[in-house]
């Protein structure tokens, strides 16, 4: 029954198409997102111990890995909803009013792509579904229409598109790898489960063609370097909750893809492989993220620089890919996907009151717009990893377990990097929020802040009880083992 | 799989090979986007071909559709962009053409070296061919990064993928139905949004010459 | 001894044949744009007038003097090692298709030193513009020759030929159809065609082949002109026979050597026509778009041999 309510996106798609833009709409785009949210709560306690479920004749198969998934896109979607009506303003009529129902129905079908990608127990079938990600999201990332937008889109749709043909490639050849399986068990397939169980027989070399192209592929979606350039033009153009939707969740919905992936690579090839690319694409994002978030002057370019940044920090863990590496980089994703889309809806408030984002034109926030400012700061401290967010903790045990795996060189690295992070994005915030100024006649609306303070609160709860969390966060690592 | 069968999977593999690389060579966009729909047609030649011996009925609906789409939809939409300014040309690649065409010999002979192990797996004229298929993909890379032309992008984004659906072809006789519709029509799809795309830039733009998006950068 | 008169008539025919197939294509030619034409022997009472004459030389220098003869010599000796009579006349080592192009390629060079020590500007330029090209082309022209050599696993001519005829499967196979598509390129710009080189014309802008032999004279201006002729005559007889090697005599009997050596002539002259119609309807090249063609044709040849190989 829970795997009912992820068709609610779908459904309210539809809806949206009848229903005109405007408070009601936005109200059905909050509430399909919430019902993800609680069949995502709800698969979380039937699997958290290491049940699984499965629908639709084993098509859909949903263990704790898939639910911490589902969790987050529901939470991530709920929060970017909500701000639908601060994005799409006084719609009117005409062809303001076409686009706005353009975009409500867009971000559905976004959302519903997403958990089709999470739930899916074939390869294939989650490759398909994240393409359709990206097609759904062009179109939202341009939906401004301006100059940059089309640009920052056109990219992103050529460069994922390409990573996306190298991920079939490889999917082509695990395919024909499991097709011609040794030791007597034969069978052609895709659905990841059964790949696990035929891996031990895969031929290791094709495997690792296939894997390689699968994890490259795959990984310029996540915006892990060399292949990262989409994402910082894109996140910046798009209107703030789709950067928060994109970078909160798309991301590390690749990312599952390639969590997937490297379960079965571990059996075939042995944890090294995998690994190794990791660590190389891991590093390489970091240090692009530092090198461009010291001298970033666009607030919005900044925090997709800190989403490279996170998401290098993640594919670190799941290269060391232990048990305890796997949940903390969960934690991790879970606790990004909160603080960015709160800091990426913040900055859309930003625009929406400053009519700039760029760093240096904006001054003390904090004492012209107090809320909004404070909102801000929570956020910026939190993606900078300090206690008592979340991602402190979560950091703290992801370098302990790269350390405890043998990677305790690249945490050092990371570390180093991290810091250089951190340093570019305080500095930043002390720009745009501190100094003198008067108190701003105009003021952002309670309403559109209470879900951030919301979110807020929740990474920090996060951040010092893990539970209601732990559970399944350890079932989901223990399902990749 | 009989003999001329195989000699007509051979030809229409090397065929798409070949056009990839002519892609390189041609200047003109609507001579670029009819190298496509060729490339298409010869794509479902070895689809259906493969599908007529092996007696595979998925296979055959695959072929279909890629008629349709690749040699069909796909060009149509391309060609009514191209048509809209007649005699447009690639200005000047950023690699100039014939350094372009040696190097499209140097990654086809990588593509050989990588796709080694594909044969060592399973001995068979086809698995042997599939090479060919990742040499299309490389080929097709080659053509998207050095095209300042936004059509000519897109020609190169649907090379890497008639490369990739050839490998799909010569390796496993098509990867389940449902993976092929769902990669097909992704397909179609992404070339929808790009020349909804292409229409919007020309309307806010005036050009779709990418020398002109440069303004996003760090 | 056989193989001894067979190499030699294969150098008469090749004379003769190179001279009539260039008068046959400027009368192509010539009917195609609806002119009458010299006769088609022109060429050859040309170079018959010329040989009884002195030859002017404008410089001292001793490389202008020996220059037409090693164009001819080179051309020459090339014409008796390809097999366009039959393939089981001699030990196959000999006719090596490497020492074959090489051959060719002392000829393309001799005359690019001529062009130099004329020490005039058209020499000089059109020097610079054949060894440009040639740069291009003799790597081409290996490769091509590689990818036909690649199902016998010999580079040897008579016996690439031999197992094509043994295994006619192999002329539809892709990589034969693409080396021969590379060698029709090559050829076309060796012999210095359209669209790569127009051999009517004096306009110095265009010319290549032309500027280089402007200096000569009498018996050097015959010699030279024979060995362009030869030239033509030996690499379309080389395309025909590696493209469809059909009709080559496999013995040594007299009657079946006379009849491989017709069919070659015939395919030659298929190709010859069919050239010369394409260039009558096909606008030349500017010189910066050859090296593309070049490198295309370089680039077939290549897919030629990995095809080749791969599908073997």
């Amino acid at each position: 029954m829970a795997l009912a309510l992820l068709l609610a996106p779908l459904l309210a798609a539809l809806v949206l198409a009848i229903v005109a833009p405007g408070p009601r709409a936005t109200a059905t785009s909050v509430a399909a997102s919430g019902l993800v949210l609680a069949g995502g709560v709800a698969l979380g306690a039937r699997t958290a111990h290491g049940h699984v479920v499965q629908a639709l004749g084993g098509a859909v198969r949903v263990d704790a890995l898939s639910a911490v998934m589902v969790i987050v896109i529901g939470t991530v979607a709920t929060l970017a909803t909500a701000a639908t009506g601060r994005v799409l303003g006084d719609v009117g009529a005409g062809p303001a009013r076409r686009r706005a129902r353009e975009y409500a129905i867009l971000v559905q079908v976004f959302v519903a792509a997403m958990l089709g990608a999470v739930v899916a127990a074939n390869l294939g079938v989650v490759w398909v579904m994240v393409e359709a990600t990206t097609i759904a999201t062009t179109f939202l990332v341009g939906h401004q229409r301006t100059r940059r937008a089309i640009e920052a889109s056109w990219k992103y749709a050529v460069l994922c598109s390409v990573g996306i043909a190298l991920a079939f490639a490889g999917l082509v050849l695990v395919y024909f790898a499991s097709a011609h399986a040794g030791g007597g068990l034969r069978g052609a397939t895709l659905d990841w489960s059964g790949l696990r169980a035929l891996a031990p027989h895969l031929d290791p070399r094709v495997t690792r063609l296939g894997i390689a192209l699968l994890t490259l592929g795959f990984g310029t979606k996540v915006g892990l370097a060399p292949l990262q350039s989409w994402l910082p033009d894109a996140h910046s153009q798009a209107p703030a909750p789709v950067s928060a939707l994109m970078s909160g969740v798309l991301l590390t919905v690749a990312l599952y893809a390639i969590l997937r992936v490297k379960a079965i690579a571990d059996v075939a090839l042995g944890p090294g492989f995998v690994r190794g690319l990791l660590v190389v694409l891991g590093l390489a994002s970091l240090a692009v993220a530092a090198l461009m978030v010291i001298a970033q002057r666009d607030l919005k370019r900044l925090l997709a620089y800190s989403s490279i940044e996170h998401m290098g920090l993640i594919a670190l863990a799941v290269a060391a890919g232990t048990p305890l590496a796997l949940a903390a980089a969960l934690l991790h994703v879970v606790g990004h996907g909160l603080v960015k889309s709160v800091l990426f809806l913040g900055a859309g408030e930003v625009h929406h009151a400053e009519a700039t984002t760029t760093i240096a034109d904006i001054r003390a926030l904090l004492r012209r717009r107090a809320a909004l400012g404070g909102v801000l700061a929570a956020g910026l401290v939190a993606l900078a990893g300090l206690p008592p967010f979340s991602l402190f903790a979560s950091e703290v045990a992801m370098f302990r377990a790269e350390i405890g795996a043998g990677l305790g060189w690249a945490a050092g690295v990371a570390l180093a990097l991290l810091v250089v992070v951190s340093t570019g994005l305080l500095r930043a915030g002390r720009q745009v929020l501190l100094g003198p100024g008067e108190r701003a006649a105009d003021r952002v609306p309670r309403r559109a802040l209470a879900p951030l303070v919301a979110a807020l609160g929740a990474s920090a709860v996060l951040g010092v009880v893990a539970w209601p969390l732990a559970t399944l966060l350890h079932g989901a690592a223990g399902a990749l083992a | 799989m009989s003999g001329l069968a195989g000699a007509l999977v051979d030809l229409a593999a090397v065929a798409v090979l070949v056009i990839g690389v002519a892609g390189l060579w041609r200047r003109d966009l609507r001579a670029l986007v009819g190298l496509l729909r060729v490339q298409g047609l010869a794509l479902a030649l070895v689809a259906a071909t493969t599908a007529a011996s092996e007696h595979d009925l998925g296979l055959g609906v695959t072929a279909a559709l890629v008629v349709v789409v690749k040699a069909g939809v796909v060009p149509t939409l391309l060609v009514r962009v191209a048509r809209r300014d007649p005699g447009a040309r690639e200005a000047a690649p950023l690699i100039n053409v014939p350094s372009s065409l040696v190097l499209a010999a140097a990654l086809v002979g990588l593509a050989v070296v990588v796709g080694a192990p594909l044969h060592a797996l399973a001995p068979g004229r086809a698995a042997a061919l599939a090479p060919l298929g990742l040499a299309t993909v490389l080929v097709g890379y080659l053509l998207l990064v050095t095209r300042r032309r936004a059509l000519s992008q897109v020609v190169g984004l649907l090379v890497i993928d008639n490369g990739v659906a050839l490998t799909t072809f010569l390796l496993t006789a098509g990867v389940p139905l449902i993976v092929e519709l769902g990669g097909t029509l992704d397909v179609l799809l992404v070339v929808v949004v790009l020349r909804a795309l292409l229409g919007t830039m020309r309307a806010h733009l005036g050009d779709v010459s990418l020398d002109q998006l440069r303004e996003l950068h760090d | 001894m056989t193989a001894v008169a067979v190499a030699l008539v294969q150098v008469l025919v090749v004379a003769l044949g190179g001279l009539l197939l260039t008068g046959l294509m400027a009368k192509v030619r010539a009917r195609a744009e609806g002119r009458v034409g010299a006769p088609v022997t022109q060429p050859l009472r040309d170079v018959a007038k010329w040989l009884g004459r002195e030859s002017p030389r404008a410089t001292a220098g001793t490389a202008l003097a020996i220059v037409p003869t090693v164009v001819v010599a080179t051309t020459a000796l090339a014409a008796t090692l390809v097999p366009l009579a039959g393939v089981g006349l001699v030990d196959a080592t000999g006719a090596d298709a490497l020492v074959v192009v090489f051959l060719l390629l002392t000829g393309s060079l001799a005359l690019a030193v001529g062009g130099l020590a004329t020490a005039t500007a058209f020499g000089g330029m059109g020097a610079s513009r054949a060894m440009t090209l040639s740069a291009l082309a003799e790597p081409a022209l290996l490769v091509a020759v590689a990818a036909f050599a690649v199902p016998a696993g010999s580079l040897s001519l008579p016996a690439m030929l031999g197992h094509a005829l043994d295994q006619p499967l192999t002329m539809v196979s892709p990589s034969h159809v693409l080396a021969a598509l590379a060698l029709l390129v090559v050829v076309v710009a060796e012999t210095g065609r359209m669209p790569v080189d127009n051999p009517s014309t004096h306009l110095e802008l265009t010319m290549i082949h032309e500027a280089m032999t402007l200096e000569y004279g009498g018996r050097d201006q015959a010699l030279v002109s024979l060995g362009a002729a030869m030239r033509l005559g030996l690499l379309l007889g080389m395309l025909g026979v590696l493209t469809v090697p059909w009709g080559l005599a496999t013995s040594a009997a007299p009657l079946a050597l006379l009849g491989g050596l017709a069919l070659s002539a015939l395919k030659a002259t298929v190709l010859a026509v069919v050239i010369a119609l394409a260039e009558v309807h096909s606008a030349k090249l500017r010189l910066f778009r050859v090296p593309e063609l070049l490198a295309a044709a370089f680039v077939l040849a290549a897919l030629a041999i990995v095809v080749g190989v791969v599908a073997r």
